[in-house]
């Protein structure tokens, strides 16, 4: 296995961070007429093409019931008019495409790539899932069906268990607490209606909404422009149904003293946790200091957290923090596990570190070292054409211009360890904070008194 | 998952196609071709490959070794991954720790991983680096410390991380128990992780003997793409590497496993909520003729919602949630895997009943032509994909040097995968996924599971 899993995570955080010159050459740009914002950048390296249609307002958040938007999302693959689902996946893999349909917490998104021969089917093929989607009740059962028995492994898979409990612990009743897998109960409610009412409402293509379709690759634009006029251009809203700008959604819940639950699973080795507290909206003038600060305490391999339970320690395979951003707010969360004796310590070491960061910040060395770290991860994290599409989308989505990266960059650049600090001394949790814990409560009941009280629940098949 | 879990396969070759030509730019760029590939020998042995590549002012920097749990022994099994991890705890100009404080302080990042038949160390940085990545990765070839606490220290991590992995994994811990009834005598009867009484046994003086057997600049091809010139480049490795001693030849791997006569089967018991099921076949490593067939039969019955085990298992017989497998590149012969992801409930036997039915069809009607180009779509996107990326092409080409045995094969691939016919699909089929090569395995959930 691969000796850690941070860069990955880093660099991906990084795509809501800096970048070097000029990292995001300007798109060409123009508008369909349905609405649709199309940005285009060519590549001609090799015969590859990627896209990403980004539909605002149709994420996780638009919908109270749990699973529904990404369940609705992924039916649009599940055959239409014209193709059973069995034809549509035929057509994908004799082309060797892929094509995804998913949601997330802001927006849903349709995506894909392939050589660039295949492009002109694929995109036809896509047109058609968008503009036709069949919702059969048969599909949706066994997709339905499908996504409920993935959902009862999850009790077997505690690192993948304490982030869905967390999500409903620390968001419960927001928007942004609608899990994107749903739970049992939530799916065995939905019926193929409720997705297909949901698409009706939600998908779509409308100035107002602004969508926005982000090709990368080898595609010029006047090819672009007729392939789109036959595909993705002929998309209309259905008759009846207003295209409004995506609600806004509510502030984020505040965290106010401790919110703590153990789950209980009784055949569990290891115990895992996940503490979480407010963060920073995306494109917040404070995040440059926040990701060097969330660089150094727990976004690298030799951060602060991961020095001290890993390398010195050996309590753990893997600890981490992480940032993650959207437009009404953000969360700060710090991850890791470790052997059902020593949780007690793991958390003592964790709150130890989260003090001293608050109380005496980093090394002027320290943020030196996290400046270059950024900075020199940076390019990598835009090399790909399917990172460039999900960059250039995510700066549409957010109203940013393409030249963000650089300029968060450039402020990263001139981040000094008293910003740092304010940055640490602001994010930071000392009492109020929210702490989830999976493990078997008999062995580890007693270790988290102190960073308690602790309300108590059973693991349960399915449900979160 | 498919066997060893200790190895990415992110950029993994696994059954790409080729290229030759068709990488061709339209900008000053070179083509990421056979004769762009510039290669260099040090007279101790280090192999240095490189290409250049401007388009981001970046390195992707990766040394390959040619170890991997293949060349351990009882008790020794793991250690391959365990010396993994102390590459990054000690050499001889940089204390334990420092190889990444070092690393990152000047804007770098790194990973390791191994695999059967090899180690990959990998660094990717701002081309401004360079030089102090190589003083450290010259300086882990020189030698390491091992210093006692902190290998104390990270047996611990291995030890997390195998729990974490197997014990904690069903579908892995079945994959280790079939892999090893399977494999009765190559050295790939074991996981790269290793068993856990080796893990808490290895001594101190066994791992540092293995260390100067395998890790020497003989046994390694240093990979080097991105954006950097190549003549002040190879000075550099001259500077820091020409004088590391080469090592002496690692003794060869000659255990070779007896043919497999009968089918065998075996069975886990354990708290789950849903079963595992997996079955292998023998089949021959990535050099063997057969295996652009066994590679393409892969996607063919495994691979996309149109392949011949998805619709069985999961559309029509809706007995499993997913379907995953097929070959592995390697040196030696290893196996075919076909695994299921059986729904709750589901009857293990007509799972098992419904993918002998389909393995026997393929055996019996062979695979049409459509199937056939299907595959190979597949295998070029699989192909091209990591090439978007400097430390993609990197892998690639430290991968087909430690499997194929030359980074050259890398650009014949494509010519040997379109050679092969629907007939040959088929006698794959007909020689390797048979009864008597197989070995089932399955996991029941004990206890209140349903």
């Amino acid at each position: 296995m691969k000796r850690r899993a941070l860069t990955a995570l880093s660099i991906l955080l990084l795509a809501s961070a800096p970048a070097a010159a000029g990292s995001l050459p300007p798109p060409q740009s123009f508008v369909l007429v349905n609405g649709i914002t199309v940005l285009l950048h060519t590549d001609n390296e090799l015969p590859l093409v990627s896209f990403r249609l980004l539909l605002p307002g149709a994420g996780t958040a638009s919908e109270k019931a749990d699973g529904l938007a990404d369940l609705a999302a992924a039916m649009l693959l599940k055959g239409t008019s014209t193709r059973s689902a069995a034809q549509v996946a035929e057509e994908l893999d004799r082309l060797g495409v892929s094509l995804r349909c998913t949601a997330q917490e802001e927006y849903a998104e349709m995506s894909g790539g392939s050589l660039s021969e295949n492009f002109p089917a694929l995109l036809a093929l896509a047109a058609d899932c968008l503009t036709a989607p069949a919702f059969a009740a048969d599909e949706f059962a066994k997709e339905k069906q499908r996504r409920i028995d993935a959902i009862r492994q999850v009790q077997d898979e505690p690192s993948q268990a304490v982030r869905q409990y967390f999500r409903k612990v620390y968001f419960a009743g927001h928007p942004l607490g609608s899990l994107k897998g749903g739970s049992e109960s939530s799916l065995q409610a939905l019926g193929v209606e409720d997705a297909r009412a949901f698409f009706r409402r939600h998908w779509l293509p409308a100035a107002a909404a602004r969508p926005v379709l982000v090709v990368c690759g080898k595609a010029d634009a006047a090819g672009l422009k007729r392939l789109l006029a036959s595909t993705l251009g002929r998309w209309s809203r259905p008759a009846g149904e207003e295209a409004v700008a995506a609600a806004a959604m509510p502030p984020l819940p505040a965290v106010k003293g401790r919110t703590c639950v153990l789950i209980d699973k009784p055949d569990a080795t290891q115990a895992y946790f996940m503490l979480g507290v407010p963060g920073l909206p995306f494109g917040d003038p404070a995040s440059p200091e926040a990701e060097v600060m969330n660089t150094l305490f727990g976004g690298r391999f030799t951060s602060w957290l991961n020095s001290e339970l890993r390398i010195k320690r050996g309590l753990t395979y893997g600890a981490r923090s992480i940032l993650q951003s959207w437009r009404p707010g953000g969360v700060f969360t710090v991850t890791s596990y470790t052997k059902n004796d020593r949780i007690g310590e793991m958390l003592a070491i964790t709150f130890e570190l989260l003090a001293k960061a608050r109380q005496e910040g980093f090394s002027a060395v320290e943020v030196e070292s996290a400046r270059h770290y950024i900075l020199g991860q940076f390019p990598p994290s835009l090399e790909s054409l399917a990172s460039k599409t999900r960059a250039y989308s995510e700066l549409f989505f957010y109203g940013k211009g393409f030249d963000y990266y650089d300029g968060l960059m450039s402020r990263v650049e001139q981040a000094d360890a008293a910003g740092v600090r304010r940055a640490a001394a602001a994010l930071l949790p000392e009492q109020d904070y929210v702490l989830v814990v999976v493990g078997k409560a008999d062995d580890i009941r007693k270790q988290l008194e102190p960073f308690g009280p602790f309300s108590e629940r059973k693991i349960r098949a399915g449900e979160f | 998952m498919k066997r060893a879990s200790f190895t990415i396969l992110v950029l993994a070759l696994v059954g790409h196609g080729v290229l030759a030509g068709e990488a061709a730019s339209g900008g000053a760029r070179a083509a990421f071709r056979r004769e762009n590939i510039a290669v260099h020998r040090l007279d101790n042995g280090l192999k240095v490959l490189l290409f250049e590549d401007h388009d981001i002012p970046n390195i992707a920097y990766y040394t390959f070794f040619r170890v991997g749990s293949r060349n351990e022994r009882p008790g020794l099994t793991g250690v391959s991954h365990f010396i993994e991890h102390m590459m990054f705890n000690g050499s001889a100009a940089f204390g334990p720790g420092e190889f990444d404080r070092v690393m990152e302080f000047n804007g770098g990042a790194n990973n390791a991983y191994t695999g059967d038949d090899f180690t990959a160390y990998t660094d990717w940085f701002p081309k401004a680096a360079l030089e102090e990545m190589m003083k450290l990765e010259a300086d882990r070839m020189r030698g390491l410390l091992f210093d006692p606490a902190v290998l104390e220290s990270e047996r611990g991590v291995i030890a997390s991380e195998r729990r974490l992995g197997v014990e904690n994994d069903n579908d892995n811990l079945l994959d280790e128990v079939v892999r090893a009834t399977a494999i009765m005598a190559h050295p790939y009867h074991w996981g790269v992780i290793g068993w856990m009484s080796d893990i808490l046994g290895w001594r101190r003086d066994e791992i540092s003997a293995y260390f100067r057997t395998y890790y020497a600049p003989s046994n390694a091809v240093l990979v080097v793409v991105g954006d950097f010139a190549s003549e002040p480049l190879l000075a550099l490795v001259r500077k820091h590497y020409a004088g590391i001693p080469a090592g002496p030849p690692p003794p060869p791997v000659t255990t070779a496993e007896p043919p497999q006569t009968g089918p065998r089967r075996v069975q886990l018991r354990k708290a789950a909520q849903i079963p595992s099921f997996l079955a292998v076949y023998h089949v021959p490593g990535a050099n063997d003729a057969d295996f652009p067939a066994l590679s393409l039969l892969e996607t063919i019955l495994l691979r996309g919602e149109s392949s011949r085990l998805y619709r069985r298992l999961v559309s029509d017989d809706q007995l499993a949630i997913s379907v995953s497998g097929g070959v592995n590149e390697t040196i030696d012969p290893f196996l075919f895997y076909v695994q299921a992801k059986p729904r709750p409930g589901a009857d293990l036997e007509k799972l098992e009943a419904a993918v002998a039915e389909e393995i026997a069809r393929v055996r019996d009607g062979g695979v049409t032509p459509l199937e056939l180009q299907k595959a190979l779509n597949a295998a070029r996107m699989r192909f091209y994909t990591p090439l978007q990326t400097i430390a993609g092409k990197a892998n690639m080409l430290g991968q087909a040097e430690m499997v194929y045995g030359g980074f050259e094969k890398l650009f014949a691939l494509m010519d040997r995968f379109a050679a092969v016919t629907p007939a040959q699909v088929r006698e794959a089929c007909r020689k390797y996924l048979v009864p008597d090569n197989m070995t089932v395995g399955t996991l029941v959930p004990a206890g209140g599971g349903q």
